[in-house]
């Protein structure tokens, strides 16, 4: 490549941005000279068209990334053909380079047609996955709301009845009255569960991120998952913790993921068996894991098993205890806090659940210099 | 200002099932005296005829809502002192949070414990007065 082949190119994709910024004659006219001057200084056509058609295609495509906006599309493919136009106009003497000229021109003007297309249904595709999710949104918020009202009468009729008369009642009344209030409990906390999901995802709901101690928070959701896990015959136990460690969270949204993962380990471990928590320093995250020594996740079931309402069958006969959500609310909060989750499981020995998190780098201990390790 | 125990309790609520629920839970659980609305104007001529202790408003009512009865009952000279607990089904951290600063006392949440719904009103009450 020449130096003044160099310099030519430059001077185009200049007057090229020029253009898509602001538009207008005078760099196009600029562009218009550069090409004329380079000819009459002795260049080939066909280098000039070259160049010129290098310096095109190379800041066009950058400028139609799909978020540009489609006037900046336009503003190129104007540039474009304008730009073009003296070399075709300029035959005499140039017949072979004007037949090259129109082929690279055809070819460059279905590229750009091409990529206006491609932005095109892109954009499309965006407003219409937009359009759908807040419609989405809406129904859920809409559909929990109208839930609540009838479920405030029979969860209120049946705890008035309990509490008024449960003493007067024969046991086998009371017994049905029980199933009945528990299930409209748990039809509340599905409710609470769908919003939860629904304002997690939407991300109507404010995060609060603050750097935490993470092993207190650990402590202090074994202390009250426990009972939760009692229930099953599981005891939570808190393993190695990395001294010092600290997350970039939200305490009140990690002490939810934590509690969404605790009670699903406890719900698959068999009695007698322990769920282990830990975490270490992974690069710059933390990971913090919830190990199990239940029966695996099935093959078949792995790439559901953060999918709402998924759940792995449960015993025939065994009441489903959960919602289906847990694991969904659990991954929709870890990515909100800029963390992600996973799980691995052997079946027949168990899962561990793992979610990483930014990690605060540690205060140094009192004392302790870097000298010291000299 | 001496402490005195909640006693008259009005409630404003648009579901008949959740007028007998609640009142129940109000006047036979928790032993208060209930006065029950079915609407927002009829919340505003009850809170001046019956001069109720409190105000148990449900938000969301067809015709008036209970922030608009809210605002109505504190720009009249007899009720512009009552204190108000609003009663929602809608109940996300920043609602409640635009609720208390639209001077209510509190927000009771729907599904509401029937077993408790007197003593939940009645610790407002206390911290209200106290």
């Amino acid at each position: 490549v020449t130096p003044g082949l160099t310099a030519l190119s430059e001077a185009y994709a200049t007057a090229l941005r020029d253009y898509l910024e602001h538009g207008g004659e005078a760099p196009l006219f600029k562009a218009y000279q550069i090409g004329r001057s380079a000819l009459a200084a002795g260049l080939g056509a066909l280098e000039v068209a070259a160049v010129h058609q290098e310096a095109l295609v190379k800041d066009l495509l950058q400028m139609l990334a799909p978020e540009a906006s489609s006037e900046t599309a336009r503003r190129a493919a104007a540039f474009f053909a304008e730009a073009l136009a003296p070399f075709e106009a300029n035959r005499r003497g140039f017949e072979e380079a004007t037949g090259v000229l129109r082929g690279l021109n055809q070819n460059l003007e279905r590229r750009v047609e091409d990529a206006v297309d491609a932005y095109r249904s892109a954009r499309l595709e965006l407003d219409e996955k937009r359009r759908l999710e807040s419609l989405k949104d809406e129904f859920v918020s809409l559909v929990s709301h109208e839930l609540r009202t009838p479920l405030t009468a029979i969860h209120g009729s049946l705890g008035i009845i309990i509490t008024k008369f449960g003493q007067r009642l024969p046991e086998e009344v009371t017994r049905l009255l029980e199933v009945a209030s528990r299930n409209s409990h748990r039809l509340r906390r599905l409710i609470d569960n769908i919003l939860d999901l629904e304002k997690a995802e939407s991300g109507v709901l404010g995060f609060d991120i603050r750097t935490l101690p993470l092993r207190p928070m650990l402590e202090q959701a074994i202390d009250v998952n426990q009972p939760y896990a009692a229930h099953f015959g599981v005891q939570l136990k808190l393993e190695e913790v990395t001294p010092g460690l600290q997350v970039r969270a939200d305490g009140e949204r990690l002490m939810q993921v934590l509690t969404n993962l605790l009670s699903n380990a406890s719900k698959f471990s068999p009695a007698g068996q322990t769920v282990a928590v830990a975490a270490q320093r992974r690069g710059t995250d933390v990971r913090i894991t919830v190990t199990d020594r239940g029966p695996g996740i099935d093959e078949g079931f792995r790439d559901r098993v953060f999918q709402r309402f998924a759940q792995a069958d449960a015993t025939a006969g065994t009441p489903k205890e959960g919602t289906g959500l847990g694991l969904s609310i659990a991954k929709a909060m870890v990515e909100r806090m800029q963390g992600s989750i996973g799980f691995d499981s052997v079946p027949g020995a168990g899962t561990t659940f793992y979610f990483d998190l930014p990690a605060q780098p540690a205060a140094p201990a009192e004392g302790a210099t870097w000298l010291g390790d000299r | 200002m001496a402490r005195r125990p909640l006693i008259r309790v009005l409630l404003v609520e648009d579901d008949p099932d959740i007028q007998l629920v609640a009142s129940l839970a109000l006047a036979d659980i928790g032993g208060l005296t209930v006065e029950v609305c079915g609407s927002g104007r009829a919340a505003l001529s009850a809170a001046s005829s019956f001069e109720p202790d409190l105000i148990l408003l449900d938000v969301m009512m067809p015709d008036m809502d209970g922030i608009a009865v809210l605002q109505e009952l504190r720009a009249r000279p007899d009720t512009g002192l009552t204190p108000v607990v609003f009663m929602t089904a809608r109940a996300q951290s920043h609602e409640i949070a635009r609720y208390k600063a639209l001077g209510s006392l509190g927000v009771i949440t729907k599904p509401f414990e029937p077993a408790t719904l007197a003593d939940a009103l009645r610790g407002m009450w206390e911290r209200h007065a106290g």
